[in-house]
């Protein structure tokens, strides 16, 4: 029995002890304490999403290049790399979590930029205008990429590390064998179903035909990628920026969903077990289009970042096997094409209580010749005018492509509400694909539950 | 056939049917763990090592999750333990005034579901400033334990003969005394029953701290073990498995440990899953 | 009040006082919030991260409005039917009831089995029963061998699947409850039975079924609340889905709390999910009969 009383007292020692070294005071706003290089707190750290070979790029250029060269400046700091190992359906919601605390903020965090204003309104960003101000390199950065980390309140909360579009993959050997004139150029909707049927057609189960990222799991990838690709290429956006007001009943839903539903119900997307899968992206790109098992996927420039040989999946051949075609619009209708651009930033958390390291550290994996390098290894658009007339970038594969699709991109609405309504949608996606609802009923979904998030002063219908 | 041995011998077949139904998933696991190259399916291991195990016991990030696990487990299973059977003292032995709609409180609470309070646990945490603490999940675990460890220990302390205690406290024993060395000793097994089925609850127990715990380094393994299924789960089956296999370990050495007391455990029929 | 009473009470007071300031704010605390947090737009992320305000009964007029949430209501109900009552149940007693008076090497082979799923913890049963109904799984490997397709077991019957897995780890706690109580039936009864000539379905449900009547009562109302609170085992086998065919409450309270980032909306969700764990536990209290 004494064993009993005295482990019983060695743990609530324990348990003293921790809870002191857990509350540590945390030494926030540090913004005064500029002239002291030796008190420098000597830690950063930094979170993105990982998995998979999710972000391998990035991971690659911090530890090989942005890491070394920020010690050389700073040789008593310690960056350390502290990836969340979540789908990208969840990296969001954890990193709200992440954020709201001192304990456990980190010092820099990745944010896509639809994130940036819902994030900044919760006052879980650092505003960096004042930083931003006295920095000469925030010139280099594209005007257009600057609205994606400019919050309603106008403050900036975030420095863009890239900028993407989307477009349609295509596997030249496969379409050709189909019967597809190469170059692959569909005009509507239709020359796409038809691409993919065709392939059906010709392989059977062997091929699939065309893989659209169509789950919950895979969160944002399914939204952007996905619906509203479609939705663009419509004549009803998202949002009416004139009334201000969400669109929530449009002609434009329901074809984005008809489209998904008919590419399901004729069996042109791959089986669920795949694409519901969070690893989804990572079985489409590493695995079935590398072993010519997938014609048609409609995704980003960043996935040729799987297939260097850097890459998380190396593929020689994907230079000459692949096209890369614009997504056209539903009908053909003006401009013709339609891409979607997001992208993402460096941003400070408001609780890290180590502010002025993170700034410093963000200036110098901010310049031109920095980010050149992590596209080199990520493979996606760089924000940074200079760098995009490098030639090294300039000669990358399917850079041409990608950037073409730019003259036709549209942006999500960075407003306060955009998170919840793109998880509507990522759960209405998979439900259609699922057959649990029709496209109409997944239209008066849409409806009211956006309606319920956004509030009815807030909405319209088309 | 006659009837007679027919009646005898169904109960076997059927038994054994279901029995080798409840095995077929759990093999899988054990031989994948051992196997060089483990697929999706259930086969003999082709090729047998031990890689798997090495692989996931190097790896640091993996034994501080096992260690955090154990603090977080450890920790609660002590702390009911000690609360539970300070509280069960007077419950068991005075008559107090409003010992009936407290017992029936503890009992009530035994069968809630924590759950449903997972949501508004999680804002209480952010109201006191506690998210992301090790400690005060370990807290709340211990709270959530104890309506079950109170109960058991109070039924445990009443079977404990008052006499023995009377004589201490003729030689002169303080109430301390009487507790720590005439009642305790005689509780023991009832105490390792707690301690056992506490420790067990709690070790296996993913989604308190998924809510609670946000810092990647401050994961139970619990935690590490889903995010490396949601990371590797279509490639590393054979380490993913002998990680399953390391951290079902302590539950079942602990259930054979314990079998002896465990039926007692039940005739109170206070178990509850977290 | 005398002076050694009182002297008792307040030695109880402080006997009691680490348990109850533990259950106060950890347990009773949060239960105390649910009701207010449901009455609030409280939210994850955006403006109301940091302003949340009342909107008294929104919350709930959306959920009964909320296609999702009717969903959910129905697979819970399907989820506990399927996997606790039948199954767990019906398996455990038969299981109880066939071992009985067997050789006691082959029940305690069986035993040992059994309660193995109950001991291994939720998130690798989750994984056990994925990898056993992946497509290229143990049980496609085996309807392969007997010269038929495999099916994508967690994608057509998702909800089967995942009550199945829950058989599987539970079943093991009614056969120890029902195991317990068929040793109180007395022996001789069934003797004297017997020899009047009853049939075994007889003996069975004439004799033994009233006389563990009590414990049958308890044992289902127990399984159904833990049942109520399964999380771990279907968000990490389905995350709910695929669509929404695995979303029982517990998953839509944390999807919309912790993914759509609602926190006030999950909340309520949490007070439906509280207010019928509360019902069952009241429910269990009057089944126990115990004396306190």
């Amino acid at each position: 029995m004494k064993k009993w009383i005295l482990s019983g007292f060695c743990m609530l020692f324990l348990i003293f002890l921790s809870a002191c070294s857990n509350n540590e005071p945390s030494s926030s706003d540090s913004t005064n304490e500029k002239d002291s290089e030796k008190t420098e707190k000597s830690e950063i750290s930094i979170t993105f999403r990982t998995g998979g070979g999710t972000n391998q790029g990035l991971i690659n250029w911090l530890n090989d290049t942005v890491i070394p060269k920020f010690n050389e400046e700073h040789p008593d700091v310690t960056v350390n790399l502290v990836p969340l190992e979540v789908s990208e359906g969840d990296y969001f919601a954890k990193v709200s979590l992440l954020l709201q605390s001192e304990d456990s903020a980190p010092d820099i965090v990745t944010e896509d930029t639809f994130m940036v204003n819902s994030d900044a309104s919760a006052g879980y960003l650092e505003p960096l205008d004042d930083r931003i101000e006295a920095w000469e390199g925030w010139g280099e950065i594209t005007d257009t990429v600057k609205k994606g980390v400019t919050a309603e309140d106008g403050s900036i909360y975030g420095v863009p590390y890239n900028t993407d579009t989307r477009g349609l993959w295509y596997n030249k050997e496969l379409l050709k064998e189909a019967g597809i004139t190469i170059p692959w150029e569909p005009a509507n909707w239709e020359d796409v179903l038809n691409a993919a049927i065709a392939v059906k057609e010709t392989f059977g189960d062997e091929v699939v035909p065309l893989w659209m990222n169509s789950g919950k799991a895979t969160g944002e990838a399914t939204s952007m990628q996905t619906f509203e690709m479609l939705l663009y290429g419509t004549d009803d956006p998202l949002y009416d920026f004139d009334e201000e007001k969400w669109i929530v009943k449009s002609d434009g839903l329901l074809s984005a969903f008809q489209f998904i539903d008919n590419v399901y119900e004729s069996e042109l997307g791959p089986n669920l077990s795949q694409v519901l899968n969070g690893q989804g992206s990572s079985i489409a790109y590493q695995e079935l289009m590398p072993n010519n098992k997938l014609a048609i996927g409609l995704d980003g420039m960043w996935q040729t970042g799987n297939w260097h040989e850097n890459g998380p999946a190396p593929w020689p051949e994907f230079e000459e096997t692949l096209g890369y075609a614009a997504m056209p619009t539903e009908n053909g209708q003006e401009p013709g094409s339609t891409s979607m651009s997001g992208g993402w930033a460096l941003s400070i958390p408001a609780k890290s209580d180590n502010k002025d390291m993170a700034w410093a550290f963000i200036k110098m994996a901010s310049t031109p010749e920095m980010n050149l390098d992590l596209q080199l290894n990520d493979r996606n658009i760089t924000p940074f005018q200079s760098a995009s007339e490098d030639s090294a970038y300039q000669e990358l594969p399917f850079f041409e492509e990608a950037t073409s699709f730019v003259e036709t991109t549209n942006f999500r609405p960075a407003v306060d509400k955009y998170p919840n309504v793109s998880t509507v949608i990522q759960t209405l996606v998979e439900q259609v694909v699922t057959d649990a609802i029709t496209p109409e009923q997944a239209v008066e979904q849409y409806q009211k539950q956006v309606t319920d998030i956004v509030g009815a002063d807030k909405t319209i219908e088309r | 056939m006659n009837r007679y041995t027919l009646e005898k011998t169904v109960p076997y077949i059927v038994l054994s049917m279901i029995g080798a139904l409840f095995l077929l998933p759990l093999l899988w696991v054990i031989f994948a763990s051992f196997d060089a190259n483990a697929k999706q399916a259930l086969s003999m291991p082709s090729l047998f090592t031990l890689r798997n195990f090495s692989a996931i016991l190097s790896d640091p990030t993996n034994i501080r999750a096992f260690i955090i696990g154990l603090f977080l487990s450890l920790g609660q299973a002590t702390l009911v333990v000690i609360v539970g059977v300070l509280a069960a003292y007077p419950l068991s032995r005075y008559a107090l005034k409003y010992k009936k709609p407290f017992m029936f409180t503890i009992l009530f609470m035994t069968s809630l579901p924590i759950t449903a309070v997972m949501v508004p646990v999680y804002q209480l945490f952010m109201f006191l400033n506690l998210q992301d603490s090790l400690v005060a999940t370990m807290l709340f675990l211990t709270a959530s334990g104890l309506p079950y460890g109170i109960w058991m220990l109070k039924n445990f302390m009443d079977a404990v003969p008052l006499e023995l205690e009377e004589s201490a406290w003729v030689d002169g024993a303080s109430i301390w005394t009487c507790l720590r060395k005439v009642v305790a000793p005689l509780m023991i097994p009832g105490i390792c029953t707690v301690a056992i089925f506490t420790f067990s609850m709690s070790w296996g127990n993913f989604f308190v701290p998924y809510i609670l715990i946000q810092s990647p380094d401050k994961f139970p393994a619990s935690v590490t073990i889903y995010q490396f299924f949601g990371t590797y789960g279509m490639v590393e089956y054979g380490k993913l498995a002998a990680f399953s296999v390391i951290y079902t370990m302590p539950a079942v050495i602990l259930y054979l440990f314990s079998q002896k007391f465990m039926s007692k455990g039940f005739s109170f029929g206070g178990a509850t899953k977290g | 009040m005398n002076s050694s009473s009182r002297t008792l009470t307040i030695r109880s007071i402080f006997f009691l006082l680490p348990s109850w300031f533990l259950l106060l704010i950890f347990f009773i605390g949060p239960i105390l919030l649910t009701f207010y947090f449901s009455f609030t737009n409280l939210a994850l992320t955006g403006a109301q991260a940091q302003q949340m305000q009342f909107v008294g009964f929104d919350n709930f007029v959306t959920m009964f409005q909320d296609a999702n949430f009717r969903i959910s209501v129905v697979k819970t109900i399907l989820f506990l039917l399927l996997s606790a009552i039948i199954g767990q149940q019906l398996l455990g007693f038969l299981l109880a009831f066939l071992m009985k008076e067997k050789n006691t090497t082959f029940r305690r082979i069986i035993g040992i089995i059994v309660i193995a799923g109950w001991v291994t913890p939720e998130i690798v049963v989750a994984f056990c029963w994925v990898a056993f109904l992946n497509d290229n799984g143990t049980l496609n490997a085996i309807i392969h061998a007997l010269g038929m397709d495999g099916v994508t077991w967690l994608y057509t019957f998702p909800l089967i699947s995942v009550c199945i897995a829950n058989i599987w780890h539970g079943t093991a706690f009614s056969m120890l409850v029902f195991q317990a109580s068929l040793d109180d039936v007395p022996k001789s009864i069934e003797e004297a039975a017997k020899m009047d000539g009853a049939s075994k379905l007889q003996i069975l449900f004439r004799l033994i079924v009233p006389i563990v009547k009590g414990s049958i009562v308890t044992n289902m109302i127990l399984v159904t609340l833990q049942t109520l609170g399964v999380f771990t085992l279907i968000y990490a086998m389905t995350g709910g889905g695929p669509g929404t065919a695995t979303q029982t409450l517990p998953i839509f309270m944390y999807n919309q709390a912790f993914v759509n980032y609602q926190l006030g909306y999950g909340t309520a969700i949490s007070l439906v999910l509280l207010l019928i764990g509360v019902v069952a536990s009241l429910f269990y209290i009057r089944s126990m009969k115990v004396q306190v």
